[in-house]
C-alpha cells in the first residue's frame, strides 16, 4: 500500500454523482480501471473515516479500508469497466464485501480469484411467502420460533436431521436444486424462482477435496453460525404494490419466512484449497497484484478451471442447503397450523446468492462481452424481460432480497436498467459490517442485545447467546441507508420492507 | 456419452457393462451381437450367423442389413445405430415387463398412444377435400368469427386461425365441464402504465411492443408451467423424502 497523507489520498477522490464517488487511477498502484462507490451521507462518512484511521501514522494490521481494496481489485488483469462498491462495502479477504468485478473471458490474461467470491460460496438468502398474517401468528410465536430451532439446527459444529450418505452428497453436488427435486424436499416451482435454477451445471465434485466433503456432508439442511439466520417477517411496507402483487405479496401485516444461509464448512473449504493452488499458479504465470490477499489465476488455467467447477459444486451444496431448510420451515408452520405448506400458499418467491463468480453476457463500450461477473456481497439484480429472470418477474424485474441483521427489518428490491449500465446487473447485499465481530464483543453485552429484542416483541432463539453481540444492529451499518442509497443511485428499487418477529440463529 | 452408455447397458443386464469400450470394434461387435441374441431377437437363431461372425471382415455389411431390418433410422454413424439399439432393447424389454411398472407409467403409455392415435385420424379428415378460397367458405368463417366475438382479419385463414385456438383453449369439453380450472384468473397488471423497461420513440410502437412481450411471457409461462407438470410426474416416481431428528445436533 502506497504511504501517503489522508490530505493526498483524497484528491484520488471525487464525487461524480449525489450517491457516487469516484476513485481515479494512481489511488493504488497499476489500477486498470477506475474503481466507483456507492454511498449516501452517513454512509460516505463511515468509508471517509475508515480511510482515514488507516492513514494515521502507526496504523497496521487488520484488512485495508474499503476504499483501497475497491482500487486493489481494479488493478488486477482483466478487469472490465470498473471495480464497483456497493453501499454496504467494508472491508474483507482481498476484495472488500459489497465488491463486484467483472473479467473478460476472451482476454487471456483474466483473472478468476477465490477473494471475489468470499469463503461462504454461494451464501444467500431465500424469502417463502404465506398466506397467514401477523394476527394468525402472534399467539403462537414462541411455539413456532421453537418449532423452527427445533426442526433447523444451528450453531457451530451443528448436524442436518436429513439422512444423507457419502453417494448422495456426491449427487447433489452435481445436480444441486434437481437432487433436493428428485428426493421430495421441495416443489418444481421452488427451481423456477432460484437463481440459476438451483443448479450450476459447470459443477465437477471431482475437483473438491476430500476435506471439504467430509466437512460439508453432516452439515446439509444446518443453518450455520455467523451472521446467519431463519426469520419469520411480517409485511412492514409496500412501496410497489404491482412488483409486489406478482411476488403474491398482498398486503402488509403478511407472514414470510426469510432463511439466510450458504454453503456451510463445504464451500469454506474449497475457497481454502483454491487459495493454496493459486499461489503456486501466480508464481508460475508470473500474476501479480497488489494484496497478496487477492491471490488469483488466469480464467483459463487448469487451476482457475478446477476452482471454477469446484466453486459450483459449493453453490449447488448451499442450493440443496436452504432447499432442506425450506422443506424443514414447511414443516414446521404444517405442524404448528394444522395445515399443509400447500395450503398455506408457502412457495418461493425468490432465492438470491449474494457471493458468486458467474459467467454473464453484458454490453461493455456498446459491444457485447462475455464476462465473468465476482459478487462478493453483492446481489444480482436484473432489470425486466431480461432473459435470464423467471417469467413471473418479466415485467417487475429480478427480486433482490436484502437481508437485515438481527432485529432489524430486511428488504426486497427489484433490478433496474440503470443497474446493467453501471454495476453489471449487481445491488447492495444486506448491511454490511460497521463494527469488526473483536470490536462488537468489546463494546456490547449480550445481555443487552436480547433485552433489546424482547422489548421490540422479537423472538429469538440462539445457540450460542454470548456471541449476540458480534451480529447486534450497532455492529452494522443501518440496512435502511444501504437500501435507500441503492434505490436513489437507480440501481435497485425499493419494493417491500419486513420486519422480522421472530429469529433463530447460530 | 460414454457412461450413459454404460449405465444402460448396466440396466439391461449385460455382464461386462464396465469393461466396455465402444471404440474397439470387437467389444462394439460383442454387444450387437448379445442384444440381438438375448433382447431383439429380430432373426432366428440360424438366421443371426452373419452377426455371430465378429471377427469377419464381412461383418460390417451384415450390421448394415440388421439395422436395415430392425427399421433403425440412422444410417451413417455406428456408434448412433448402436445407441439407438440399446434404446430398442430398453423399449422391448419395458414393453415386456409392463406389469411389473406403476400405474403412473401405464397411465402415461395410455395417454401417449391416444395422443399418437390422434393425428392418424387425420388422413382421413372430409375437411381436406374442402376448397378453402371458396366465397361460401369466406363467409362461414367470419360468420363463425363473429359468434366468438374475434375481430375480422383480411385474410379469412388467419381470423380461422384465431377462431379454432379460441376453441381449442376456452371452449374444450374440459374447460366446459370446469370452467375455472381453466381459465387462468390472474390480477390484472397495469401493463400501459409502467415503464417496460425499453424506450421507443413513437407510442403505438411502443403499446404494439409491450403487447409482444406479454404474448411472449404468455408462452414462456406456458412452457414453463408444462415444466412444472413434468417434473411433478417424475417425483411421484422418485421422491422419497425423509428426516431424522435423531441424527439433529445443535451447535455452539
Amino acid at each position: 500500500m502506497v504511504v501517503r497523507q489522508y490530505q493526498e489520498e483524497i484528491k484520488y477522490l471525487e464525487k461524480i454523482t449525489e450517491t457516487c464517488w469516484r476513485i481515479k487511477k494512481g489511488f493504488q498502484p497499476n489500477m486498470k480501471v477506475e474503481g466507483v462507490f456507492y454511498v449516501n451521507n452517513s454512509l460516505e462518512r463511515l468509508m471517509f473515516d475508515e480511510l482515514k484511521n488507516a492513514c494515521r501514522p502507526g496504523a497496521v494490521g487488520g484488512f485495508l479500508p474499503g476504499m483501497k481494496q475497491i482500487a486493489n481489485v481494479a488493478a488486477l488483469p482483466g478487469i472490465v469497466w470498473r471495480s464497483v462498491g456497493l453501499p454496504d462495502v467494508h472491508s474483507g479477504y482481498g476484495f472488500a464485501i459489497g465488491n463486484m468485478a467483472a473479467f473478460d473471458m476472451n482476454d487471456p490474461k483474466s483473472i478468476v480469484s477465490p477473494g471475489g467470491v468470499g469463503f461462504d460460496i454461494n451464501c444467500g438468502v431465500r424469502l417463502l411467502r404465506t398466506n397467514l398474517f401477523e394476527e394468525d401468528v402472534l399467539p403462537v410465536k414462541e411455539q413456532l420460533a421453537q418449532s423452527m430451532f427445533d426442526h433447523i439446527p444451528v450453531g457451530v459444529g451443528s448436524k442436518g436431521i436429513i439422512p444423507m450418505n457419502a453417494r448422495d452428497l456426491e449427487e447433489a453436488l452435481e445436480m444441486g436444486m434437481d437432487w433436493s427435486l428428485r428426493e421430495g424436499y421441495i416443489w418444481a416451482e421452488d427451481k423456477e424462482h432460484c437463481e440459476e435454477y438451483g443448479r450450476m451445471l459447470n459443477a465437477d465434485s471431482s475437483k473438491v477435496s476430500m476435506r471439504a466433503k467430509k466437512r460439508g456432508l453432516p452439515q446439509l439442511g444446518t443453518l450455520g453460525a455467523g451472521n446467519h439466520y431463519a426469520e419469520i417477517q411480517v409485511v412492514d411496507e409496500i412501496y410497489d404494490k404491482w412488483a409486489a402483487c406478482k411476488m403474491g405479496i398482498e398486503e402488509k401485516g403478511q407472514i414470510c419466512v426469510m432463511i439466510h444461509s450458504g454453503s456451510r464448512g463445504f464451500g469454506h473449504q474449497v475457497a481454502t484449497d483454491a487459495l493454496v493452488q493459486m499461489e503456486k499458479a501466480m508464481k508460475r504465470d508470473n500474476i501479480e497484484t497488489n494484496d497478496r490477499q487477492l491471490a488469483c489465476a488466469h480464467i483459463k488455467s487448469q487451476e482457475g478451471q478446477d476452482y471454477l467447477k469446484a466453486m459450483a459444486a459449493a453453490a449447488n451444496f448451499a442450493w440443496v442447503n436452504r432447499s432442506s431448510m425450506t422443506f424443514l420451515s414447511r414443516q414446521a408452520f404444517a405442524k404448528q397450523f394444522q395445515q399443509s405448506p400447500d395450503d398455506l400458499d408457502m412457495h418461493v418467491i425468490y432465492d438470491v446468492s449474494h457471493n458468486i463468480a458467474k459467467i454473464e453476457e453484458h454490453m461493455v463500450d456498446g459491444k457485447q462481452k462475455t464476462l465473468l461477473v465476482h459478487r462478493k456481497g453483492s446481489t444480482r439484480a436484473l432489470p425486466p424481460h431480461h432473459p435470464l429472470i423467471p417469467v413471473d418477474y418479466q415485467l417487475t424485474g429480478q427480486p433482490v432480497l436484502i437481508g437485515g441483521t438481527m432485529g432489524t427489518c430486511s428488504y426486497v428490491l427489484t433490478g433496474t436498467e440503470q443497474a446493467m449500465k453501471e454495476t453489471f446487473g449487481s445491488t447492495c447485499h444486506g448491511a454490511g459490517r460497521a463494527l469488526s465481530r473483536a470490536k462488537s464483543r468489546r463494546n456490547l453485552d449480550y445481555t443487552d442485545v436480547l433485552e433489546k429484542l424482547e422489548r421490540q416483541g422479537i423472538s429469538i432463539r440462539v445457540a450460542s447467546p454470548k456471541l449476540v453481540m458480534e451480529e447486534a444492529p450497532e455492529s452494522y451499518k443501518n440496512v435502511t441507508d444501504v437500501v435507500n442509497t441503492c434505490h436513489a443511485a437507480g440501481i435497485s428499487r425499493k419494493c417491500i420492507k419486513l420486519r422480522p418477529i421472530a429469529v433463530i440463529k447460530g | 456419452m460414454s457412461t450413459m452408455f454404460k449405465r444402460r447397458l448396466q440396466a439391461l443386464g449385460y455382464l461386462e457393462w464396465k469393461k466396455v469400450n465402444i471404440n474397439d470394434p470387437q467389444h462394439f461387435r460383442k454387444v450387437v451381437l448379445w442384444l440381438e441374441d438375448q433382447k431383439i431377437r429380430q432373426y432366428d437363431i440360424q438366421d443371426r450367423k452373419d452377426l455371430r461372425n465378429i471377427k469377419s471382415e464381412y461383418w460390417p455389411k451384415a450390421f448394415a442389413k440388421y439395422c436395415k431390418d430392425v427399421q433403425c433410422p440412422i444410417f451413417d454413424n455406428d456408434v448412433d445405430q448402436l445407441e439407438w439399439l440399446i434404446g430398442c432393447a430398453i423399449w422391448l424389454e419395458t414393453d415386456n415387463d409392463i406389469e411389473q411398472y406403476s400405474q403412473n407409467i401405464k397411465e402415461m403409455k395410455l395417454k401417449m398412444k391416444q395422443e399418437a392415435l390422434v393425428p392418424r385420424l387425420k388422413s382421413k379428415n372430409p375437411l381436406d377435400n374442402l376448397d378453402f378460397e371458396n366465397n361460401q367458405f369466406q363467409e362461414g368463417v367470419y360468420s363463425v368469427a363473429k359468434l366468438l366475438r374475434i375481430p375480422r382479419h383480411p385474410n379469412h385463414l388467419v381470423t380461422l386461425k384465431a377462431c379454432s385456438k379460441l376453441v381449442q383453449r376456452r371452449l374444450n369439453s374440459e374447460c366446459l365441464r370446469n370452467p375455472n380450472s381453466k381459465i387462468v384468473r390472474g390480477k390484472p397488471f397495469p401493463i400501459m402504465n409502467c415503464d417496460p423497461g425499453f424506450q421507443l420513440k413513437k407510442t403505438a410502437v411502443e403499446n404494439a411492443a409491450k403487447i409482444l412481450a406479454l404474448l411472449y411471457i404468455q408462452d414462456i409461462r406456458n412452457l414453463q408451467t408444462k415444466i412444472n407438470e413434468v417434473i411433478v410426474r417424475v417425483q411421484n416416481i422418485t421422491a422419497n423424502p425423509k428426516t431424522d431428528t435423531k441424527l439433529g445436533k445443535v451447535g455452539k
